[in-house]
């Protein structure tokens, strides 16, 4: 292991371990670190010089793919954008554990294909006009140009939700938040999100919002998406027709 | 500790607020005030059945409301009814799309009117409890 | 009827890519990855999906197979493409000597150029450093890279090809020691070790392919693992790819993705492959290059900074320059082992060319007549991609 003399604070590392037909428990191991590097790259440095056998998630180290999310004492994070430093301090410990209701595959990686199944069927589009959006209102910037939406599909909202702790059925807030895209639902969407395990479900923790580390603020799309599905609810007992 | 699925006993989760913010706490606050708002609500009737029972019940019963314990839990639901009443306020407006960037402002506001309002009855309560 | 499996080993760009382009021609393949998608090199990509213009001049060969390709994965796989074009800006006088030869090499491979005057590369992009002499505009795009590989994995999920993720390597067998017919791997979930046969194993290890091959016996190959590093701010300053009008050099590219931007690379030498530290003075000059280019990055802040080893092929004749060419090599010409094959170098953009050359030589080699299939067929959702735990 290389000695870096900018790795000047040591942290304790607690890490979540669970292999197929083991018991869970909690490994400990010391690691110097740069306080302005992240904290997957500490997670990294262990799988690489201390235990080959350590399970994570990650790829491209840069919050555009959204893998590496787990709960850093307590709090859920996405590791490859969280430094040290806003973290903990020098001679702190640091437990990492996978994100909350997902299945734990091994260790410390989560099986997100439920979710992705789930935005999937909200027909959440991955590439958007370049609008910006928030609760504030809606600036169209430059409609020829296309980008990656906001949304990783990292699932820190999913883990932090309290509704999703209790309820294997509710879509969950990136989904919920993937369906208020601009435009009109088709029925089967409706269906989805119109329903009490969808946008009726949530229970304004705002816990979703806080943990998002894209600008998603899903708390506000879900409500947004409920004034739109009262409008739809209206709109159609006063029987006037919704283009598609 | 991790490795968990989504599943109803895992209600208990809703009232732990470590590593969670003020929304979490605006959640747990809301239930806990709800249902110490049915279990008064439950304590009132018992205490209307009390009170059929004639004048001399009646008085015996508003004497023990006088005393400090009492005084102080009638404190409790007279904050349990404003922070529940207005957070409840608080969640219909952000519901409605009013206000959501700034619900974390809004929780400490009601918390803030819940705390005066203590403040006030409890003035109140006690200078009639002292007056006899 | 029998359908011969083929084991691939690795699951970046180029094992994915290639299990979809096998199984599409109805062979039974499986993946073994030690990681999860793309957790290598692969994962940690700029995102650029090259229009060529890069390498136009010195390396045409290249910069042909990159057009062609942008051309195809930009219909194949659009939901994970951001298609807004790139730029080429020139600074200085050093980076005008450039435009002609650049210009003319464009042409020559069929990369379609429009120049802009200043003013008009401003208004197209404002945060542009306001002292640029020239811009041109090339096609390049940006790609989310766990998204691509997602969406060729579910391809080949779709075509039957099985993934097993978090499964080592650690060992390659046979009957006798000229042909490998099984792998042996760690299972890391489970943590118990696994074999299983397959009628020919192709090494996508990538950087790491020198390992794995070493597995098999005696067998050495031309690989230098070259770092480079990247560094993300987190406002998005520019729609565009920007690129620096030089010969390649370091921290002239800028890819914008969803609300930020990327500015790297550099490129040197490692020995360890499964760690590069990030290091300080790289970072600085990527900030300092980026904000040649975009000087509002002094107004951003750090969002990520990582490091990623790009697998290059050392051209075999003495030591000489490094191609970004892709080379596959069957094992059996060159080391006397059979069943083996080698495919490495090679770029993001060009992952579908390189496993359609690999599938046709794999299906040589197999005696199995089917004819690649993966250029005009649009991939599956990538949210299609199942975990498969078993």
């Amino acid at each position: 292991m290389t000695e870096n003399k900018k790795y000047t604070w040591n942290i304790i590392f607690k890490i979540f371990r669970k292999k197929a037909g083991q018991p869970a428990h909690y490994d400990q191991f010391d690691v110097a670190v740069n306080p302005d590097e992240y904290i997957l790259d500490g997670i990294e440095r262990i799988w690489a010089y201390q235990d080959r056998s350590l399970v994570f998630s990650h790829a491209c180290h840069h919050s555009t793919c959204g893998a590496c999310g787990m709960l850093v004492n307590g709090e859920e994070k996405l590791t490859c954008i969280t430094t040290f430093r806003s973290v903990t301090r020098n001679g702190g410990t640091l437990r990492i554990e996978p994100l909350r209701n997902f299945p734990v595959i091994s260790d410390l990686a989560v099986d997100m294909t439920g979710m992705f199944e789930r935005m999937h069927a909200v027909s959440h589009r991955p590439v958007i006009a370049d609008t910006f959006e928030t609760s504030r209102g809606r600036k169209k910037e430059r409609e020829d140009l296309l980008r990656l939406a906001d949304c990783i599909e990292c699932g820190l909202c999913i883990s932090a939700c309290p509704i999703s702790a209790t309820s294997a059925d509710y879509i969950g807030p990136a989904v919920l938040a993937g369906a208020q895209q601009p435009g009109t639902f088709g029925e089967n969407v409706l269906n989805i999100v119109d329903s009490e395990d969808g946008a009726w479900r949530c229970h304004s923790a705002y816990e979703c919002t806080r943990v998002c580390p894209s600008n998603v603020d899903p708390a506000w799309r879900i409500m947004d998406l409920r004034k739109k599905l009262v409008l739809t609810r209206v709109k159609r007992m006063m029987g006037i027709k919704e283009k598609t | 500790m991790s490795e968990q699925t989504p599943k109803a006993v895992n209600w208990m989760k809703w009232f732990d607020p470590r590593s969670r913010g003020v929304g979490m706490w605006a959640f747990i606050i809301n239930r806990l005030s709800g249902l110490g708002l049915v279990l008064y609500l439950v304590l009132h009737l018992i205490m209307l059945g009390k009170l059929a029972k004639g004048p001399q019940a009646y008085d015996q019963f508003i004497a023990m409301m006088k005393t400090p314990f009492w005084i102080a839990g009638e404190l409790l639901v007279v904050a349990a009814v404003f922070i529940h009443g207005l957070n409840g306020v608080r969640i219909i407006l952000t519901s409605f799309g009013i206000g959501g960037d700034r619900q974390k402002q809004l929780f400490l506001i009601i918390m803030l009117v819940a705390g005066a309002a203590v403040i006030f009855f409890a003035w109140k309560m006690f200078a009639h409890a002292g007056g006899g | 009827m029998y359908k011969p499996r083929v084991i691939v080993i690795g699951a970046g760009f180029t094992g994915v890519a290639l299990a979809y382009d096998l199984a599409r021609r109805g062979l039974d393949v499986v993946v073994l990855e030690r990681g999860p998608l793309v957790n290598g090199t692969s994962g940690r990509t700029h995102g650029l999906l090259h229009s060529g213009a890069r390498y136009a001049v010195d390396d045409p060969e290249s910069a042909v197979e990159c057009i062609q390709e942008n051309i195809i994965l930009s219909r194949i796989v659009p939901e994970v493409i951001e298609p807004n074009g790139g730029l080429f800006i020139a600074l200085n006088e050093q980076d005008m000597n450039y435009r002609e030869e650049f210009l003319a090499g464009c042409a020559r491979c069929g990369i379609p150029t429009r120049e802009l005057t200043p003013r008009q590369a401003l208004e197209l992009e404002p945060h542009l450093n306001p002292q640029l002499k020239t811009a041109v505009t090339v096609p390049d795009a940006a790609f989310d890279p766990l998204r691509l590989a997602m969406a060729f994995t579910a391809s080949a999920q779709f075509y039957g090809a099985q993934f097993r993720l978090f499964c080592e390597v650690i060992g390659l067998t046979g009957n006798h020691s000229s042909q490998i017919s099984a792998v042996q791997f760690n299972n890391r979930i489970t943590g118990r070790e696994e074999v299983i046969e397959g009628d020919i194993v192709v090494n996508a290890a990538g950087v790491w392919a020198g390992k794995i091959a070493g597995m098999a016996g005696n067998i050495h190959l031309p690989i230098r693992p070259t770092p480079g590093i990247m560094v993300t701010y987190d406002k998005r300053l520019c729609q565009l790819v920007i690129n620096r009008f030089n010969k390649p050099g370091d921290g002239d590219i800028i890819v914008p993705q969803r609300h930020f931007i990327t500015v790297g690379t550099t490129s040197f030498e490692a020995d360890d492959l499964d760690y590069i530290p990030v290091v300080q003075e790289q970072i600085d000059l990527m900030y300092e290059r980026g904000c040649e280019l975009i000087p509002d990055i002094k107004h951003t802040n750090q969002r990520a900074a990582f490091m990623a080893s790009r697998p290059l092929l050392d051209s075999e004749a003495v030591g000489g320059s490094l191609t970004r060419t892709f080379k596959c090599f069957d094992h059996k010409i060159r080391d006397g082992i059979d069943g083996l094959v080698t495919i490495t170098g090679g770029k993001a953009t060009t992952m579908r060319l390189m496993a359609e050359k690999t599938a046709d030589i794999v299906c040589k080699k197999l005696g199995w007549q089917a004819e690649c299939t993966t250029k005009e067929n649009i991939l599956h959702s990538y949210r299609e991609f199942i975990f498969q735990n078993d």
